[in-house]
């Protein structure tokens, strides 16, 4: 097995009386693509948040690289080196392009010793960035909110793909893309594993899940129902997962 | 259409309140006897010092998404503390500092504390505690208004320290160093809303603050900083305004808010958050200033101002409205 990145070690999270995750223990690999999969309300986009630094588990624990991590901010979890893309998408589209891409991490240049923003060294990266990805957006300077949903997502995808960190966690990246942008995002994906980061990647949509990942994790009613290698299982047994019909596969892979 | 006419048409949208304030001069130039003359002009300046000053920290505010109703009442309260520290007469304790100028800054010090102090515990309630900001900044509209009556007991501090007033009689260029002082302020915080981290997070957090909390800004900071911010540029307008009145008097800058927010909305400012420049809202305050001005002037009753002030809000909402329809079709 992989050298292991992020361990969750029996993670619960209560709503008031509700509970959303009832103990979920997985890991994640370095350069490992996991699919985390299973129905509305099971727990998955809960699960993330607790990762990325937006929520506090009740209890449990969970080891980034061998140490004991808990963020309590997003700010945290970035300096950490996650990079979490949102199912709805974190843009301010009051601001352009630029802005978007660099939001929080600002390149400034200091002039008479006051740090001012440089616009122009952010939009050659920018401009560097999205040309790698094959992404052509007509203007750099454009407001977000004039752009389409599809050109707005791949500015979130190739934001997490030019800051990679360590770990990705993608709430459903694809949501508003094209049959093209989709095959696209998911070689950046490809891509940004065969570096070394850790992925995961929460998706309805078997068929995706099947191209891109390594790994297939099944949430269900806030457990674990399934952790298998995808060359060792098929999208129907996956979806017995899902549904609960059937446990058959499950327990943790590699093992 | 072509990129060109696009252009030009973008550029023209963005700097509509500036050629409404240059139609507005030239209009009133034309038809109103007297109003072309340098010395109405620079009145025009001198007059809107003030509301430009509080116009800066509230814009601040609501580009970051919040309101504050509280600033002209923090402009009273800084000036008079001002007043009754400095002022000779009246309730003026007639405090003298050796050498004289040392006054300046001390007074100063003691408006922008005043008001940045207000601003904190404002922001503290507002961010920290996650209160309604409209609710929060109208009660300290209220309350430090009633604080400023206590005060002064209903009256009134007069002569204010000769070394302070110095600002309002020296000019330079002919207009008085209380104009420049209001114009360096829209220069220093235009460039830092454009120019710096925190303007351009300010003006993230107004568009989508969930997502900039997300990127790892330090929203809850950068907002309480907002709300400082904006009590300490009221102070600011309040250490103008008793200069300008050489004193201070309870009911000091009534209206003020009102005329703040119709210079800001006019400027171009949306009071739902994250659209706007300070540059407009200088122009904003001056286009009130060149109303009033032409009102004075054409001798009506001063009690229409506020029936034009008013209308001049709806319009600029209105607008505002169909800016943005224009922009929509223009993307």
């Amino acid at each position: 097995m992989r050298e292991p990145l992020l361990v969750l070690d029996t993670i619960r999270k209560n709503f008031g009386a509700i509970e959303a995750l009832k103990g979920i223990t997985f890991s994640i690999g370095k350069g490992e693509v996991v699919a985390l999969l299973g129905d509305n309300g099971a727990g998955k986009s809960t699960l993330v948040k607790i990762i990325s630094g937006g929520l506090q588990p009740s209890s449990g624990r969970m080891l980034f690289e061998g140490e004991e991590f808990q963020a309590k901010t997003p700010a945290e979890a970035k300096d950490a080196g996650i990079e979490t893309v949102y199912q709805d998408l974190s843009l301010c589209t009051n601001v352009d392009v630029v802005a978007n891409f660099f939001m929080g991490r600002e390149i400034t240049r200091k002039i008479l010793g006051v740090p001012f923003l440089d616009e122009k060294a952010m939009e050659t990266v920018v401009q560097k960035a999205l040309a790698n990805a094959g992404t052509r957006i007509p203007s750099l300077r454009t407001k977000v909110e004039h752009l389409s949903g599809g050109q707005r997502q791949a500015i979130e995808l190739n934001r997490f793909v030019h800051w990679g960190g360590k770990l990705v966690l993608l709430d459903e990246p694809f949501a508003a893309l094209g049959v093209e942008q989709t095959r696209r995002g998911l070689d950046m994906i490809r891509q940004v594993a065969d570096q070394g980061i850790g992925v995961v990647i929460i998706t309805h949509i078997m068929q995706q899940a099947f191209q891109v990942a390594d790994r297939i994790v099944v949430i269900r009613q806030g457990v674990v129902a399934g952790d298998v290698e995808r060359s060792k299982t098929s999208p129907d047994a996956v979806i017995e997962m899902i549904t609960g019909q059937n446990l058959a596969g499950a327990g943790p892979a590699g093992q | 259409m072509t990129p060109r006419t696009r252009k030009t048409l973008e550029f023209i949208l963005d700097n509509l309140v500036w050629f409404m304030l240059l139609f507005v001069l030239i209009v009133f130039s034309a038809l109103i006897p007297n109003y072309f003359q340098l010395g109405i002009f620079a009145n025009i300046i001198e007059a809107s010092s003030v509301l430009g000053v509080m116009s800066i920290g509230l814009s601040l505010v609501i580009i970051a998404g919040h309101m504050d109703l509280s600033v002209e009442s923090v402009a009273a309260l800084s000036a008079m503390a001002v007043g009754v520290l400095f002022c000779s007469a009246g309730i003026g304790l007639g405090i003298k500092l050796s050498p004289e100028w040392l006054m300046v800054p001390v007074s100063l010090m003691v408006a922008l504390a005043v008001g940045g102090l207000i601003g904190l515990f404002n922001g503290f309630l507002i961010v920290k505690l996650k209160m309604n900001a409209f609710i929060i900044t109208l009660a300290s509209y209220i309350w430090v208004r009633g604080v400023v009556l206590a005060v002064s007991g209903g009256r009134s501090a007069q002569d204010l320290a000769p070394a302070i007033r110095w600002f309002a009689i020296q000019r330079l260029l002919g207009i008085p160093l209380t104009a420049w002082i209001a114009i360096l302020c829209f220069v220093a915080f235009s460039v830092m809303m454009a120019k710096t981290r925190f303007g351009r997070h300010l003006m993230m957090i107004g568009g989508n603050e969930t997502a900039t909390f997300r990127a790892g800004i330090r929203v809850t900071r950068n907002l309480i900083i907002a709300f400082v911010l904006a009590g300490a540029i009221a102070g600011l307008s309040g250490w103008l305004l008793a200069i300008r009145t050489s004193g201070a008097t309870a009911n000091l800058g009534v209206g003020l808010l009102f005329n703040a927010f119709a210079a800001v909305v006019i400027g171009g400012v949306s009071l739902k958050g994250g659209i706007g420049a300070l540059p407009g809202v200088y122009a904003g305050v001056l286009l009130l200033s060149s109303i009033n001005t032409a009102i004075n002037l054409m001798g009506l009753p001063a009690n229409f101002t506020q029936v034009i002030h008013g209308f001049l809000v709806l319009a600029a909402v209105l607008l505002d409205t169909f800016k943005q329809r224009l922009r929509q079709r223009l993307a």
